[in-house]
């Protein structure tokens, strides 16, 4: 447990207590909606950071695990009568095991042959679920909003979700960190750079890939729960969103891939400039153009990203950036 | 260590101002309660200014907006002398779910907001309910036809659209009605949430008066050719060919049956034929049928009205569409007529009430039975399906062809509101 004595580790759980706390202390629901905007896709993004920054394998299609877990835990809520927090863990659960098959047969891709396959996987899965009656085909599902008396009322849910949520961001962060600087984590790491090189070191890389797939498809799983429990409903069209994969790949380059504060950064500058961009009159019909005009210049310009750039600009940080 | 406290103070104030920001203001115009007699009530809703969404979402807040302008010339007078006018707070929604509970939360919280119209869609409207009824707000929607939404306990929800299980039923009555003889329907339907549910409604409730579906198949919305479909049908003979789902489909599936030379008896498409867009098919268009939740041509009257023994509130039918044509240089769409509803319908609520207390405004929605330029509204009071239109019914339109060879649409259906007797067979 080296990772403990180095400080990045303190700045980062430290930044995402204070802004988790934020709502908390000045008990502002807005504040609360928006903070949990902003954890949700702090959480997707560090746990897609897994397996694009550390292991160097893009996955435009990783809001499969969002929707896939959503729909399994929502399924165990409304129809089964199961509590939010087991059902969440079985929708974490379910993207595992998605992710372990997945694994086994997709990980032998690589490069770009592995990109298109997961917008593959993603749209089949979508097709999938509008097909299979248990979860209610296209219609999807609703939970009746008696539920909610089991969690102190609508309110209550509000804020228990949000705790929820923001206890899943510090769990993604730690792991994120805990990956890095981890044997495993470097494993990944010699994978991304040269994964012949890594093979001929000894390392097994089916393996170490795919323990990568399933970690990174845990978190999203169980947030998807979260989420859809929040709403009350459940639609295949709203589960697996195949830009929002789109929007995590952005918020993982912006900030950084590979580092452990990078999805943090990036994730709450994409969602500010979210915002910005669709409250202004001349760019609220660009959101998504710009999006990707924005990952082009990120990719030609700063491939690092804002936490790589700042490594590299100010070599003081090192420790403190991670 | 200074450097580290320096630099976590400066990531949290990031974090915070993304967070303050995350609300993605973007107010209509403000509107502050005045003293001295005159009381503002603030509307909030959210619109789909961006994303798949915006064209009907533009037309329902169009309708809205036109409302607004309308009541706010003179206010509504309450007996106790106050002058009630309105202001709305938007937002937009972006045609998804995910930021619609933070923008409904602003709007309650902020924005203070008396009353919520809900956004375009069953989908986002399911999100806002669950903010609506927890805050304690009225919601009015519309464009939310789902029947699932209001069968889930809420209290606070009341919708205005006839609810998509009788989406189609009206057309099975008017199959009925024109050819009792006919016997065979064929079902074909996009794949997605509201035309599922439109169609089993409709399987169900043919079957239940006899008929026989031959055919129930559904399809992917970016469907754009047909033929294997159209081939099943040609198989089956139906009388009737219903189903449809959105506008590109349903107009590509009527062209291609007509290019193929299928001419059932009937042809009953959901959303597609009721959009003028749609007579740009040229002669693929005549015929065919189409449920719209309002049409210019409906009989609403205050005639009518009294004929069927129902009080009539609001403006006429020709009132409504005549003001929006002269405001926005087009004829009224049925979303653009269900924003106006929405706020009419508030209006008798805040009138009928005398005050615009939330729980009097309530019981006032809880007791309307009134016909307005919208239709027959009611809505359910019981504790399994709370604010589910009851009384609201769909008109049928069809396209044909006048006397100098252009196409009209023609409400078909229900006979009372014929502005034509249906064309039947079509071809």
């Amino acid at each position: 447990m080296k990772s403990w004595k180095y400080p990045a580790l303190w700045l980062t759980v430290g930044v995402v207590l204070a802004g988790g706390l934020i709502p908390v202390i000045t008990g502002s629901k807005i504040m609360r909606e928006s903070m949990f905007l902003i954890l949700m896709a702090v959480t997707m993004a560090s746990s897609l950071n897994i397996l694009l920054g550390y292991a160097g394998y893009v996955s435009f299609g990783h809001i499969v695990f969002f929707g896939l877990g959503g729909y399994v835990g929502f399924y165990l809520i409304a129809e089964q009568g199961w509590n939010l927090i087991p059902a969440a863990l079985a929708g974490g659960l379910a993207s595992g095991v998605l992710a372990l098959l997945l694994g086994i047969a997709l990980l032998r891709l690589r490069g770009a042959y592995f990109a298109l396959a997961t917008i593959g996987i993603n749209e089949a899965m979508r097709t999938f679920i509008n097909n299979f009656n248990l979860f209610g085909g296209p219609i999807g599902m609703e939970l009746n909003f008696i539920v909610y008396q089991d969690y102190g009322g609508a309110a209550n849910m509000q804020w228990l979700t949000y705790w929820l949520m923001f206890g899943v961001t510090i769990i993604a962060v730690l792991m994120s960190y805990g990956v890095k600087f981890s044997r495993f984590g470097l494993g990944l790491m010699s994978i991304r750079e040269d994964e012949d090189a890594a093979m001929a070191m000894g390392i097994h890389t089916p393996k170490v890939k795919t323990m990568a797939y399933i970690l990174s498809a845990i978190l999203p799983g169980i947030i998807g729960v979260i989420f859809f429990f929040r709403n009350s409903s459940v639609q295949p069209a709203g589960a697996f969103r195949l830009h929002r994969s789109i929007e995590m790949i952005v918020m993982v380059m912006l900030g950084g891939q590979g580092t452990v504060q990078g999805p943090l950064v990036g994730a709450a500058l994409y969602e500010a400039l979210r915002s910005y961009l669709l409250t202004s009159p001349l760019f609220k019909d660009l959101q998504l153009a710009i999006a990707g005009v924005l990952l082009l210049l990120i990719i030609l310009f700063v491939p690092s990203g804002v936490i790589g750039w700042l490594r590299h600009r100010f070599k003081g940080l090192w420790r403190v950036l991670e | 260590m200074k450097r580290y406290f320096l630099l976590i103070a400066l990531l949290v104030l990031a974090m915070v101002a993304t967070a303050c920001g995350g609300a993605a203001p973007k107010k209509d115009d403000g509107g502050a309660a005045t003293g001295g007699g005159e009381k503002t009530v603030v509307i909030g809703y959210t619109a789909s200014v961006t994303g798949k969404y915006e064209v009907s979402s533009s037309g329902q807040t169009n309708g809205l907006k036109l409302w607004m302008e309308q009541v706010n010339k003179d206010g509504l007078k309450l007996s106790d002398g106050t002058v009630v006018k309105f202001a709305a707070k938007t937002y937009d929604d972006e045609s998804a779910a995910e930021r619609v509970q933070l923008l409904y939360t602003t709007l309650i919280e902020e924005d203070k907001a008396d009353f919520l119209i809900s956004p375009y869609s069953s989908g986002l409207t399911d999100a806002a309910a669950v903010i609506a009824e927890q805050g304690g707000k009225l919601m009015i929607t519309t464009g939310a036809a789902s029947d699932a939404t209001y069968k889930k306990g809420l209290s606070s929800v009341f919708q205005l659209y006839t609810p998509a299980s009788r989406y189609l039923t009206g057309a099975v009555d008017m199959l009925g009605a024109v050819d009792p003889g006919a016997k065979k329907i064929a079902i074909v339907y996009e794949n997605a949430k509201f035309a599922t549910s439109v169609v089993q409604a409709a399987k169900e409730y043919a079957e239940g008066k006899g008929y026989e579906v031959v055919l129930f198949e559904g399809y992917d919305g970016e469907t754009t050719d047909f033929a294997p479909f159209i081939n099943k049908i040609t198989a089956a003979g139906p009388d009737a060919i219903m189903g449809g789902g959105h506008f590109n489909d349903g107009s590509t599936f009527a062209r291609q049956l007509f290019e193929k030379g299928v001419s059932p008896k009937m042809l009953a498409l959901l959303v597609a034929p009721p959009e003028l867009g749609f007579a740009e098919l040229g002669d693929a268009a005549v015929g065919v049928v189409g449920p719209s939740q309002w049409e210019p041509r409906a009989k609403y009257s205050e005639a009518a009205a009294k004929e069927a023994g129902l009080e009539w509130y609001g403006p006429t039918v020709k009132g409504f569409a005549d003001a929006y044509q002269a405001k926005y240089g087009e004829e009224p769409s049925y979303h653009a007529a269900g924003g106006y509803a929405a706020g009419v319908v508030l209006q008798y609520a805040i009138e009928t009430a005398d005050s615009t207390d939330p729980d009097a405004v309530k019981a006032a929605l809880e007791k309307m039975d009134s016909l307005i330029f919208f239709g027959h509204i009611k809505f359910d009071t019981s504790a399994e399906a709370h604010g589910l239109q009851k009384a609201h019914d769909m008109v049928y339109v069809q396209w044909q062809k006048g006397a100098d060879g252009s196409l009209t649409k023609q409400v078909v259906w229900p006979v009372e509101g014929q502005s034509a007797a249906p064309l039947y067979p079509m071809k």
